[in-house]
């Protein structure tokens, strides 16, 4: 058994998994073929329909299963407010944790010179269009504080200066219930840089 | 081998398997070279915040050859941030210095001019200047450096008046005319030798050289962060 071509196969496919060693996919490929040959099937089944079914959402490029997704489809929305953020799962943390009710702009990335992530590799254009439109008053740059995330920040600012719409970067500072000890020191500057009245 | 806190700046990360990173690093004593950061962006890592591009850290790391663990990082002072419009600048001299700089080779001047630029652009009005005097200082440590000392035909000092030919294996040419090379006026050449770039109208021809004499460091190759700043242009 432990020769079978197909196994092999299929351990190192698992393998594509985040944080999935050689160790891991072992597990999982025998556990799925001993114990839950039926759970099994039906991932592979969903694996197939959600890759056949998932795509990206023509306006915000965030993953969906119609050419709008839900979100930018939902009438209730506030349409004047656009958040510009790095990743789909970003996109989740925000809707889970605020109240944030407009639309979003998904980058799928940051600009990454050396990588050779450029604005069209962000589909830069589609949100400059989208710019355009005239629909959108404030735009949120949600990028994550990274260097790399900064200089989006700022290339995307810049692009909606130019059309006279405002430009907002999310705060960045202390976390809650931090102690100020133990917090770096650039998170720390940029808390006092960006302190305001109680 | 073990390098204990050592003078460093991370040049370009990317992330590695699901919570590591690759740094790129230009370090003091070491030169250039690859670190893996096993768990530094994982949810407990305290790292998180600190290996960032343009800030100086005390690095420590432990093995040999191109790419070593790192083992610890402090940060050596309080980082003058680069403001936004500037992380560009930035990120062109990273590109450069990545492309360019053999790994492995220590070069504490060009460690030191590095430290000055990223002040200089925190600072100062203009970013070219620091700019430029950061290119002639990357070909000099690179062995390339620019002669703008003396005509390369006659030996004669350069005249601020005249006009030259700046031929890239050859040096400036004083010769009328069309001519191969880079023009350039001698004003610009000592511009240059001194590092004094105050005068704005000398800024676009001393570009000119140093982006021609660039080019030949890097066979061709073009420069991403060049295509982004083109794009901002465009619009």
């Amino acid at each position: 058994m432990a020769s079978s071509p197909l196994l092999n196969r299929l351990m190192a496919a698992l393998r594509c998994l985040p944080g999935v060693g050689p160790k891991s996919a072992q597990r999982m490929a025998l556990h799925l073929l001993e114990r839950d040959r039926e759970g099994a099937r039906r991932l592979a089944e969903d694996l197939q329909a959600a890759l056949d079914g998932i795509d990206r959402c023509q306006q915000c490029r965030d993953l969906s299963e119609t050419a709008v997704c839900s979100l930018c489809a939902d009438p209730n929305r506030d349409r004047s407010l656009l958040c510009v953020i790095e990743t789909p799962a970003d996109v989740w943390a925000v809707e889970q944790a605020t109240g944030f009710r407009g639309l979003y702009f998904v980058l799928m990335g940051h600009l990454s010179p050396l990588d050779g992530i450029g604005p069209a590799e962000l589909g830069l254009e589609t949100l400059e269009a989208r710019l355009d439109g005239g629909e959108i008053h404030e735009i949120i740059l949600a990028t994550n504080p990274t260097v790399e995330g900064e200089a989006t920040a700022y290339y995307i600012a810049e692009l909606a200066r130019e059309r006279d719409i405002r430009a907002t970067r999310i705060a960045h500072g202390v976390p809650l219930g931090g102690e100020l000890e133990y917090v770096d020191g650039g998170t720390l500057a940029h808390a006092f840089a960006g302190r305001r009245d109680l | 081998m073990r390098i204990l806190l050592q003078p460093a700046f991370i040049l370009h990360r990317r992330p590695y398997r699901n919570t590591s990173l690759l740094l790129e690093v230009l370090s003091r004593e070491q030169g250039r070279l690859g670190l893996v950061a096993r768990g530094a962006v994982g949810p407990r890592s305290r790292l998180k915040g600190l290996l960032q591009a343009f800030a100086p850290l005390l690095l420590s790391w432990s093995g040999a050859g191109d790419l070593a663990t790192l083992i610890g990082a402090e940060e050596e002072k309080q980082p003058a941030p680069l403001p936004p419009g500037r992380v560009l600048a930035g990120l062109y001299v990273n590109e450069l210095l990545v492309r360019l700089l053999p790994r492995l080779d220590p070069q504490p001047g060009l460690f030191d001019a590095y430290e000055t630029l990223l002040t200089e652009l925190a600072t100062l009005a203009d970013e070219e200047p620091p700019l430029r005097r950061f290119e002639k200082r990357l070909l000099e440590e690179l062995g390339y450096g620019l002669s703008l000392e003396c005509e390369a035909l006659s030996g004669q000092p350069i005249v601020a008046e005249a006009h030259y030919h700046y031929v890239l294996d050859q040096g400036p040419l004083a010769v009328a005319g069309e001519q191969a090379g880079v023009p350039i006026t001698g004003h610009g050449l000592l511009a240059l030798r001194d590092g004094d770039l105050s005068d704005p109208a000398v800024l676009p021809e001393v570009k000119r050289l140093t982006r021609a004499a660039l080019a030949v460091q890097l066979r061709g190759r073009a420069l991403k962060t060049r295509e982004l700043y083109r794009a901002r242009r465009a619009r």
